[in-house]
């Protein structure tokens, strides 16, 4: 079941602080960055909330991004919708998309589930790539981004909009800390750890798992959506299923099931992008090392290295404190 | 309570249900005998909804419920729990009880708040705990506890439910005397109004527990009556309880 420990919530209050003080210092590239981790975060935490809480190891979540993106640029660039109205038909679209593929997909499991998945990115990808209505595979462009002028925000300017992806990033993880504590969460997590027994005592599991796909989708789309503004373009290649194995290698390199982690892993994956690639082009084979290395230490992750080592600190002291309880008791 | 009617299931040629009729009034207590093989785990399989029969129908409180799934069993106050333990193993005990309840009281698919922080989640799972004897373990996870009082568990998640009526396949399988001991006062303490049902090996639990005695063979009912009768019966002996009766 989740839970916030003291090291997930100093985590966040390090990472919060650390992407805030970027956004107010950073130039234009360092605010590109913080952008693209924003966005990446976003979408792994969606990816966490369905694999690291129930089982779910999807490879269409880059493809459910895309529909977010797709439904905004077409809403918002094609049909002329106000963009908060395009944003928020946006995220019920890729919601919807969601709810109906993980319906289909809930009755699957392990590796069948995966495949499953990734047919149905696969099917978006080629439908994204062929329909001349969504620009085929010159994609769509002119995507405006959201008018905040209103009270004041140009999110045309780089660090308002970096903050206001922060902003949206901050909500994402209150929504899945919400959903992941409430029943439904409670009930998925049941489903994870043994959904014969759930099932036995009265759980419509199929259901279960639907609800909280179509829900991570919602917020799968909600990093489509930002995505599209962020670039002002999409293309099919948001869709394509490389988006979804990249967010899967995230979430593994952060700590899969812990919802922080897949925040730390977004943050070291796109500084090691960065920063590889500025030596050399190979910067994937060294992530690829990386996540060799983090998978076969058999860590949960570099975040659930972290925890295990906290926790491993921490027993000694725990156990003393329980002696000495026993012997004052 | 719970009723079968010709209940038949066959597994390509092998017969392992036949034509078996059962009827529990509300608040008996059945213990169902038979050697191993006899198709007493089958038919429970059945009675929750996990297998299908191949003829013959199920009915709970006068409703047909043959054709329903296991989980609308479940919601409609049919419980069981397995003769190998079918925990939340990563989870600790109240959680695992807390999942059954939230189930039972309509929690499990609200998407808004924490159901572990709900007074009528929190009342059954200390409830059960406290009818299961669960209470010293109850922020400990599955995997640290022992094989006992996972057993116990086994029996407090079913009951978490709020089930009509509860199926026990073989609940004091494995556990030492001690703590068998343990699970008669357990089954003779839970609710009179409650109808169990259960799988047993354990025969002085048995003789101790049941108010009706039902005897598989091979699939088929070969006796259905009161202990007392099981005890003197030929039969029996012969098929099952010869080496309990010579002990």
């Amino acid at each position: 079941m989740f839970r916030h420990t003291p090291l997930r919530y100093a985590t966040l209050a390090v990472l919060a602080a650390g992407m805030f003080a970027a956004a107010m210092t950073a130039e234009y590239f360092g605010l590109e960055i913080l952008t693209e981790i924003a966005i990446l975060a976003i979408l792994v935490l969606a990816l966490d909330m369905v694999a690291g809480f129930g089982g779910m190891v999807s490879l269409c979540h880059g493809a459910l991004m895309g529909v977010g993106a797709y439904a905004y640029a077409v809403l918002a660039a094609k049909a002329g919708l106000a963009p908060p109205v395009a944003m928020a038909a946006a995220i019920a679209i890729s919601g919807a998309c969601s709810w109906v593929i993980g319906a289909i997909c809930a009755r699957s499991h392990g590796i069948y589930f995966i495949m499953a998945t990734l047919a149905f990115g696969q099917m978006a990808y080629s439908y994204a790539f062929d329909s001349a209505a969504l620009g085929g595979d010159d994609g769509v462009s002119g995507i405006p981004r959201l008018d905040l002028s209103a009270i004041g925000i140009d999110l045309n300017d780089g660090q308002s909009f970096a903050l206001f992806c922060l902003l949206a990033l901050a909500a994402a993880y209150g929504a899945a800390v919400i959903i992941l504590r409430s029943g439904l969460g409670r009930s998925l997590t049941g489903i994870m750890h043994n959904e014969q027994r759930m099932r036995a005592v009265g759980l419509v599991t199929w259901r279960v798992k639907a609800d909280v796909f179509g829900l991570s989708g919602m917020i799968a789309g909600l990093a489509g959506v930002l995505a599209a503004q962020h670039i002002m373009f999409v293309s099919p290649g948001l869709l394509a299923w490389t988006v979804s194995g990249e967010a899967l290698v995230v979430v593994i390199l952060g700590g899969l099931g812990t919802l922080v982690g897949p925040l730390v892993g977004a943050v070291l994956f796109v500084l090691l992008k960065h920063e590889i690639s500025n030596v050399t082009p190979y910067w994937h084979l060294v992530v690829g090392v990386i996540l060799v290395a983090v998978v076969m230490s058999r860590a949960n992750g570099v975040f659930g290295w972290i925890e295990a080592r906290v926790a491993r600190w921490q027993a000694p002291r725990v156990i003393s404190s329980r002696k000495e309880q026993v012997k004052n008791a | 309570m719970l009723e079968t009617r010709n209940l038949d299931k066959s597994f390509g040629a092998i017969h392992v249900t036949r034509d078996v009729s059962l009827k529990l009034e509300r608040g008996e207590r059945r213990v169902i005998l038979g050697p191993n093989g006899a198709g007493k785990t089958t038919l429970f399989n059945q009675l929750v909804g996990e297998l299908r029969p191949d003829t013959g129908s199920i009915h709970l409180a006068g409703e047909d419920v043959t054709a329903l799934p296991v989980a609308t069993r479940a919601r409609r106050g049919l419980s069981r729990s397995y003769q190998k333990n079918t925990l939340f193993d990563g989870l600790t005990v109240a959680e695992n009880l807390a999942l059954a309840a939230s189930v039972a009281t309509g929690n499990a698919m609200n998407m808004w708040t924490d159901s572990l922080a709900k007074p009528e989640i929190r009342d059954i799972v200390d409830d059960v705990a406290n009818q299961v004897s669960l209470i010293p373990y109850i922020h400990a996870k599955v995997s640290e506890v022992s094989y006992g009082v996972r057993r116990q568990l086994e029996v407090g998640v079913a009951l978490a439910t709020r089930p009509l009526v509860l199926l026990m396949d073989e609940p004091t399988s494995g556990v030492g005397p001690e703590m068998a001991k343990g699970f008669h006062d357990l089954l003779n303490n839970l609710p009179r109004d409650l109808t169990l049902l259960i799988i047993e090996h354990d025969m002085d639990l048995a003789f101790d527990v049941a108010d009706t005695i039902t005897v598989l063979n091979y699939g088929e009912v070969v006796f259905d009556g009161l202990p007392e009768q099981a005890r003197g019966s030929q039969l029996l002996k012969e098929i099952y309880l010869g080496s309990w009766e010579d002990a």
